[in-house]
């Protein structure tokens, strides 16, 4: 009894203490953290062009004719100067940043009209884009990071990353190009089974390209395997696929 | 006498025309003025050779056409003739042999673009980014072998010199920054780096295996660009 009478007291506080200690924290942390958002309006031909030095980046097309950034900025927290510019949305943090020493990662998130171009490029981070159906998807990553792009109907896409995944859900247009090049990482291919491609595809460490249901067609292999060429169905967009040290993979959408 | 009234008597006094008074006169004075004395010795020397026998050899044959030539000359010398242009010689002027050997070459040019042509279309769908030693005809690796064309792997070597020189820029620059980044910036950089490095090494190794590997010598090339894009990319930060 004597034990329990003494005890109760101790385990109250530190379970109090233990909540200030996370809440504090939890405050903390928010409090390290910064918030932008802006909207501009958006016309026929929207262009979005974002320069991201580190952080995730996600763009998601909408049914609105305005473009909504909105960024959490870790400390010490970038500056972000967004420029619209005859239709192009141009947001560069590494100019915006430039001369400055330590800059903490930028996280946007994006919204855009479905018909926009998308150019989005970043040194480190994730990059994502959805629901776009527009002339140009470009999404590069310098060093490490993954490349998702999903529900995209363009007629040019490119994906180029160094160590990472990077998935392409979508449809090839007639006549379009598409182009996909990691350092090491997977790339995944979804698309339509009836698609109509002309490709080249390259895993020369791995030699794993797996064609999915593009596998009964005329496939040309040269370099012991390490690259394969030809065309599903009449060819009429061209797929180029390079994967250094990685695989290659397409499935069935 | 005075040395007028003498040169004009000399003439007669040299061909003695002149009585034995007039001609003491010119004598004694011929004697006595030595300028005088020197034009009767050109006088005299003049009627020697107009009296010798080389006198018909100083007379040209046809002194019409001397002085037809005389006068040519100073006509010339007063309005220089224009230059008179060089005869071009016509591409049709060549002779036979010239004709057969330029006949033959075309035969020779139009019958490797013919064959050249044929190859390019027969050629299956395949990749026509891979060109590979096999597919270089022996024409084509004779002329490398010769020099009068670059070999693939002399502009695989070019190439890479070239790469290797914006690296090294780029580089420079990149280690005055990499101070500045923060740890998270230096570790992704490093493990791109290292991967990139892994592949340069290990195409290198196969080149230097097989230098007509040409899928080795793209990816060598794509991987040598990767590097200079990272340490680009990473040198603004």
């Amino acid at each position: 009894m004597i034990f329990r009478s003494n005890r109760r007291p101790v385990t109250k506080t530190t379970i109090l203490l233990s909540v200030v200690f996370f809440f504090a924290l939890a405050v903390g942390h928010a409090a390290a953290q910064k918030k932008f958002s802006r909207s501009y309006p958006a016309g026929q031909n929207v262009r979005l062009q974002l320069m991201n030095r580190m952080g995730t980046v996600e763009v998601e097309g909408w049914d609105r004719t305005e473009v909504s950034i909105q960024a959490v900025l870790e400390a010490p927290a970038a500056v972000i100067v967004p420029q619209s510019l005859s239709g192009t949305i141009v947001i560069n943090v590494l100019k915006d940043n430039q001369g400055r020493g330590e800059v903490g990662s930028v996280n946007f998130k994006v919204r855009v009209p479905y018909y926009s171009m998308v150019d989005i490029e970043t040194r480190i981070g994730n990059l994502k884009v959805t629901n776009i159906r527009s002339g140009l998807v470009r999404a590069h990553i310098s060093s490490e990071g993954d490349i998702e792009l999903l529900n995209i109907y363009a007629s040019a896409v490119s994906a180029e990353n160094g160590l990472g995944d990077i998935f392409f859900d979508g449809v090839l247009s007639e006549g379009g190009n598409y182009r996909f090049s990691s350092m090491r990482g997977n790339i995944t291919l979804r698309i339509p089974f009836n698609s109509s491609f002309r490709l080249v595809a390259t895993a020369p460490s791995t030699r794993n390209i797996s064609l999915g249901s593009c596998a009964g067609s005329d496939w040309n292999y040269f370099g012991n395997g390490r690259r394969v060429v030809g065309r599903c169905g009449d060819g009429s967009a061209t797929l180029t696929a390079t994967n250094q040290q990685g695989s290659i993979a397409f499935i069935r959408r | 006498m005075t040395c007028d009234e003498c040169k004009s008597l000399l003439s007669s006094f040299m061909d003695s025309e002149l009585d034995e008074v007039q001609a003491a006169f010119v004598r004694e004075h011929v004697i006595a003025c030595q300028t005088c004395g020197l034009v009767c010795e050109d006088l005299a020397s003049i009627l020697d050779v107009c009296d010798s026998d080389s006198a018909s050899e100083l007379v040209p044959p046809n002194s019409l056409a001397l002085w037809r030539r005389i006068h040519n000359i100073i006509e010339s010398e007063i309005k220089p003739l224009p230059s008179e242009p060089q005869v071009r010689r016509h591409f049709w002027q060549l002779s036979v042999a010239q004709l057969a050997t330029a006949m033959t070459c075309i035969a020779i040019v139009s019958s490797l673009l013919t064959i050249v042509a044929i190859r390019n279309y027969m050629r299956p769908p395949g990749d026509p980014t891979i060109e590979s030693a096999a597919s270089r005809s022996i024409f084509e690796k004779a002329l490398g072998k010769l020099g009068l064309v670059e070999t693939p792997q002399q502009a695989r070597d070019r190439r890479l010199k070239q790469q290797q020189a914006a690296i090294d820029y780029w580089n420079a620059r990149v280690q005055a920054r990499r101070e500045r980044w923060d740890h998270a910036t230096r570790e992704a950089f490093d493990r791109n780096l290292q991967v990139i490095d892994e592949s340069v090494n290990g195409y290198t190794m196969i080149l230097e295996q097989d230098p007509e590997d040409d899928l080795s010598g793209e990816m060598l090339d794509s991987v040598l660009n990767e590097k200079m894009n990272l340490l680009r990319d990473f040198s603004d930060l």
